[in-house]
């Protein structure tokens, strides 16, 4: 436990430290104030499911620039030698970077909340929602980050790194589009990969526990695949 | 006696008194067609100073990366202070501490904030973790640089911080991956010293492409070449290091 705190506040010091984090975030606060003022002016309806799915999209092109440097960056300075030769175990290298970058990405996604704020002082949104809307974002960017973190330990190119990621993010939006080419059980199979269909019921304010399990199984796949990727030396 | 005083993660494994501090049997490492190292088998006593020479690609940087567990091997068994490194990684990296060819050091820090991180990693003792940092400190003559960050360094004083952390922690065994790279010849002196005054408490392996430091550094010698291990001498039975060393490769 130790070791992961020291390693956590390594990558969140190295994240903090970075222009990377704040020109996403300054990035995501601007394209999202701009939907956020249009829809509210053009509906007049307190709901924020434009702003969840802009952040879906957003998060689905910036995550990856938050994730390309974590393992290949170390890779190309050659501080991954470091690591991998001190006495701690890949898990908690992983564990660290994943919690640090997804802090991060969390971060991010609280300002947004002072649209929430915004709404119920000038209207009634339906705040069951919108917790609903957080907690698919949430489960959404643990994905993500999970993800852009495999990819970026199996290169030590953050551009290959960050290209990987969003071709893996876009392959898994639109999975279920492929489903029309499959055949029995495989057109089933892709319907239940896409993550625009995970997504889509929770901001409406259904969760589904078999949506919750998609999003942490295939984080947790991903760590673990991760985790082996560093072992393989 | 140690250098650092600090207190070491707690150990059981069984140490045999006389038994090799480093003793590779049959190693062998294969990038798939390409073999980085063949059938190699070398012991290396306790508190010996030993030197790897060998041309680029000679597979001195692979043999040391297996023994600080960065690769595994391909074939044979590696075993470090009693432990195998293959199935017993964790154990090996407590007990050595590894100065990479490259000297990589994170750029965001400070030199004293890099020592610090390292030194928490490798598992010293919160309350010790300011003393080990400070004798590492004085013992490389950091002093100067302890409050600048590690990209502002020069390359003499980024190859000292990188010993400094291989340090840090008073390892049983040093494995130093060319320690005179990037040091001018006051420094390689100092560093000589250094390596000696180590000898006898630690074990010290080195690679280095200078003959001459290897003579007068090491205790004994091995010569690689193709990844293969080409002659293994002791410094004092070999009044001329460099008509052996051609006479091998």
């Amino acid at each position: 436990m130790r070791t992961l705190r020291i390693l956590f506040a390594k990558e969140l010091n190295a994240t903090l430290t970075s222009p990377i984090g704040y020109t996403v975030a300054a990035v995501f606060l601007l394209v999202l104030g701009y939907t956020f003022s249009l829809t509210l002016f053009a509906t007049k309806i307190a709901n924020l499911q434009y702003i969840f799915h802009q952040m879906y999209v957003l998060s689905i092109l910036l995550v990856p620039v938050l994730t390309m440097r974590s393992f290949a960056e170390e890779r190309r300075s050659e501080t991954l030698e470091l690591l991998l030769t001190a006495p701690i175990h890949e898990t908690s290298i992983v564990l660290a970077k994943y919690a640090a970058t997804l802090a991060l990405v969390l971060g991010i996604f609280a300002l947004s909340l002072v649209y929430a704020v915004i709404l119920d002082r000038y209207g009634e949104p339906d705040w069951g929602q919108i917790y609903a809307g957080y907690l698919a974002l949430v489960l959404h960017a643990s994905l993500l980050v999970a993800v852009g973190l495999l990819m970026s330990s199996i290169t030590e190119s953050q551009v290959v790194a960050a290209a990987l990621s969003i071709g893996t993010f876009l392959m898994l939006w639109f999975a279920d589009s492929v489903s029309y080419l499959l055949w029995p059980p495989f057109d089933s199979l892709a319907i239940n990969l896409s993550l625009i269909g995970h997504f889509k019921p929770m901001v409406s304010g259904s969760v589904f526990l078999s949506d919750i399990c998609y999003f942490v199984t295939a984080s947790m796949l991903a760590l673990f695949l991760t985790t082996w990727s560093l072992a393989q030396r | 006696m140690a250098i650092l005083s600090i207190e070491a993660a707690p150990d059981e494994s069984p140490r045999a008194e006389h038994a090799p501090a480093i003793s590779a049997i049959n190693v062998s490492k294969h990038y798939g067609p390409v073999s980085a190292l063949e059938a190699l088998t070398l012991d290396i006593r306790p508190g010996e100073v030993f030197g790897l020479l060998g041309p680029n690609g000679s597979g001195k940087t692979t043999f040391m990366r297996l023994l600080a567990g960065y690769l595994m091997p391909s074939a044979g068994r590696l075993v470090v202070a009693g432990h195998d490194v293959a199935s017993d990684s964790l154990a090996v990296r407590r007990r050595i501490g590894y100065l990479p060819e490259a000297a990589p050091l994170y750029p965001q820090m400070r030199v004293g904030e890099f020592l610090t991180f390292m030194a928490r990693l490798h598992g010293v003792a919160e309350q010790k973790v300011k003393g080990a940092v400070e004798r590492v400190v004085e013992r490389l003559a950091l002093s100067a640089v302890v409050d600048k960050p590690t990209r502002a360094l020069s390359r003499g004083y980024r190859q000292r911080t990188a010993l400094a952390q291989a340090l840090i922690h008073d390892p049983d065994i040093l494995i130093l991956d060319e320690p005179s790279n990037g040091l001018d010849p006051r420094q390689i002196i100092e560093m000589r010293w250094l390596i000696r005054s180590l000898a006898g408490r630690q074990t010290v392996l080195m690679s280095s492409h200078i003959l001459s430091e290897v003579e007068k550094t090491c205790d004994r010698v091995a010569v690689l070449l193709d990844g293969r291990l080409l002659g293994v001498r002791a410094t004092a039975e070999t009044p001329d290091l460099e008509a052996w060393f051609l006479s091998l490769t």
